[in-house]
């Protein structure tokens, strides 16, 4: 394995981490860090107008991750 | 028919309790993770199952949790594995995405071919959405 490819893979594995990290702090007591789930919601009431923007843009999204990685 | 906007989770419907919703998942990610990639049987499935997921969240015919008032000054910190995720994927894009310098998705690719593998990813992909829309 390359050197580059294995510093490749240490970066997601370290943003993946990251992730859980952060989930972990959310939820001890009186964290100032909101859980991703928070985040989300947060930002899917978003809206310009009446139209849910923020909601279509997450749904969007992660719609299309599923597709990715499991159709193509 | 036009659902009210500000339907919030009273009293569960016995549907939308684990005990029915966590088997449901799991059986849509057994059926999922059985179908290999570029196959239209596998584009249908995922089209099919988030887009009825999504037409799900967007008419309200699902309870949601309230949303939070605002977020509080720790929220930046989400940013950090957003920019670190960023900013490999960006440049492994870029630079083609080889052996030396693979995406995201060339990683996953070969450890989703295992069909337990598969299922089981599909299953978080699902249990995320459903979260989501339940938001």
């Amino acid at each position: 394995m390359s050197a580059t490819r294995l510093l490749v893979i240490v970066g997601f594995l370290a943003a993946i981490g990251l992730v859980a990290v952060l989930e972990f702090a959310s939820r001890r007591e009186r964290s100032r860090i909101p859980s991703l789930g928070d985040v989300c919601a947060f930002v899917m009431q978003y809206e310009v107008g009446r139209v849910p923007v923020g909601r279509i843009g997450l749904f969007g999204f992660w719609w299309w991750v599923g597709w990715h990685f499991f159709a193509r | 028919m036009e659902q009210p906007s500000e339907l919030t989770a009273a009293a569960p419907r016995p549907w939308d309790r684990p005990a029915v919703s966590v088997p449901v998942l799991v059986l849509m990610s057994v059926v999922g993770g059985q179908l290999p990639s570029f196959s239209a049987q596998a584009n249908l499935y995922a089209v099919g199952t988030g887009g009825a997921l999504i037409w799900l969240g967007l008419t309200n015919r699902v309870p949601r949790r309230p949303p939070p008032g605002r977020l509080g000054s720790g929220a930046v910190w989400w940013v950090v594995p957003v920019v670190v995720f960023g900013v490999f994927e960006g440049s492994t894009f870029v630079l083609g995405s080889t052996d030396d310098f693979p995406t995201f998705s060339r990683l996953a690719d070969p450890l989703l071919e295992d069909g337990l593998v598969r299922s089981v990813v599909y299953f978080g992909w699902l249990s995320a959405f459903w979260g989501l829309v339940r938001r």
